[in-house]
């Protein structure tokens, strides 16, 4: 069904993406569970620990980060088994960049999720997010498609945080011929950006938002 | 007939209380539409392109299918949760018959999901153009039939499972054979030919051929876009499937909802 001209070998393309997207959904769910918490009480429980708070969203972004990575670990497996050969050192920064990424994406989760503090609106948000974050991406088609389908996508996509983590996912698998990535430098800057944005702002909201009952 | 009503309004009520949920849900189809579809464009091969002219005019039916399904099994998840709070005890006790019950709510999950489809099916006539009256008739018939079916499925399984988890398992499970054993996302000819390759299992093709998400949409495709042909057979596939999960559903609910 696939052009095999635009890309050579589209199964393996979509394998890889598949993991990141997969990657995105489950690292997301730590934010369900901060309702689920505030629920049943356990978010007193949290707030009381002799842990400060910075030292809270930190460890939750890394917890929701770790969780997802073991969910989604068989999927990777999955992914490599598929794609065959890969490239040892590029495997392991890619890796490195997967899980600040899933941090990064763990940390947005609770940083949306503290700030909008209704699970019916927080699950739409991320419905709608999830939608047009994974699509303005590279996870399903290569950044060159979309750019010639459209700039304003192609624009979005070029800075989105899943092309970096699907491209350098790709990389490290040693499908680059299929991403056409000139620089890894780039995205794993990209990813870092994101890891460092969303656990710096998710601890100050956090912070602000959760002190005397202000989640509720 | 009017306890069916009162059922009917019961959940019409309840659907529109998710509005802003139900906004999210289209804006998410439209982004289908809208993002993956116009790229996917620019990546089909030629042989495809020849068969389906554009991968966004051949996609716009499979959402508006895709649609339907959402929101009809939308139904399923509200049935399992009055289930687990047990609500469905207080369903009981109203003046009206289990099967009158049970009707109301297959009924009801139906029209859920044509009132959804809609603004997906008018998109799809906008880009596409219009059917005439007769295929509009046609259509909506047998979409209505087809949101029964499929809410009739979504009730069978949120009466036979005891917690949302495993619904939510099951739901995902039945999502995934069904569409992507179907000719939503690709045309029913590639996935035969896979078939014919012994590239697909033969057993997937044959239920991509029967599948009602494959004839529903190939139907809109054969009225809107004269590929593929029409055929009778599109519309029988989904009233056996309606026929079929209507009975189950209503059998199911009365018997199970009634044992708990």
């Amino acid at each position: 069904m696939i052009n095999v001209t635009v890309v050579e070998d589209y199964f393996r393309y979509y394998v890889s993406g598949l993991s990141i997207m997969t990657l995105y959904s489950a690292a997301i769910f730590i934010g369900f569970d901060i309702y689920e918490e505030a629920d049943h009480g356990v978010f007193e429980y949290l707030l009381s620990l002799p842990v400060s708070r910075r030292q809270l969203v930190l460890g939750r972004s890394i917890g929701g980060g770790l969780r997802s990575f073991i969910y989604v670990g068989p999927l990777i497996g999955v992914s490599l088994y598929v794609i065959g050969a890969i490239n040892p050192l590029n495997f392991l920064i890619a890796l490195f960049a997967l899980f600040l990424f899933s941090f990064g994406v763990s940390g947005m989760s609770i940083t949306i999720a503290v700030m909008i503090k209704s699970s019916d609106r927080f699950d739409i948000l991320m419905g709608v997010l999830d939608a047009l974050i994974v699509r303005l991406s590279t996870a399903m088609y290569p950044l060159a498609i979309v750019q010639s389908a459209n700039p304003l996508y192609g624009g979005v996509a070029s800075f989105n945080p899943i092309t970096f983590a699907a491209d350098l996912f790709r990389w490290g698998t040693g499908l680059e011929t299929i991403t056409t990535l000139d620089n890894p430098l780039i995205p794993l800057l990209g990813v870092i950006a994101f890891f460092a944005v969303f656990t710096f702002v998710g601890v100050i909201i956090y912070e602000r938002r959760i002190e005397g009952g202000g989640w509720q | 007939m009017k306890a069916i009503l009162h059922i009917l309004e019961h959940d019409l009520r309840n659907f529109f209380r998710y509005k802003w949920w139900l906004v999210g849900l289209i804006s998410m189809n439209l982004a289908d539409l809208f993002i993956m579809a116009i790229v996917y464009n620019r990546m089909i091969s030629s042989e495809v392109a020849k068969q389906i002219t554009s991968y966004f005019n051949f996609f716009a039916p499979g959402l508006t299918v895709t649609g339907l399904f959402a929101s009809a099994f939308m139904i399923g998840r509200e049935i399992n949760m009055e289930r687990r709070r047990e609500i469905h005890h207080y369903m009981l006790s109203l003046p009206m018959t289990r099967l009158e019950l049970a009707i109301g709510r297959v009924l009801s999950g139906g029209l859920r999901g044509m009132i959804y489809m809609s603004p997906l099916l008018f998109t799809c006539f906008v880009f596409l153009g219009f059917p005439t009256v007769a295929q509009l008739l046609i259509i909506l018939i047998v979409l209505f039939f087809l949101a029964i079916g499929i809410s009739g499925l979504s009730i069978a399984i949120a009466v036979s499972t005891s917690s949302l988890e495993k619904f939510i398992t099951a739901r995902g499970l039945v999502y995934y054979t069904l569409f992507f054993c179907s000719s939503v996302f690709y045309p029913l000819s590639l996935i035969q030919d896979l078939g014919r390759d012994g590239k697909f299992p033969m057993i997937l093709v044959n239920l991509a051929e029967i599948n009602p998400l494959s004839n529903g949409s190939d139907m809109i495709r054969s009225f809107l876009l004269g590929t593929p042909t029409f055929s009778p057979n599109m519309i029988l596939s989904v009233l056996i499937f309606s026929t079929i999960f209507t009975l189950v559903a209503a059998f199911a609910y009365i018997e199970i909802i009634e044992r708990t």
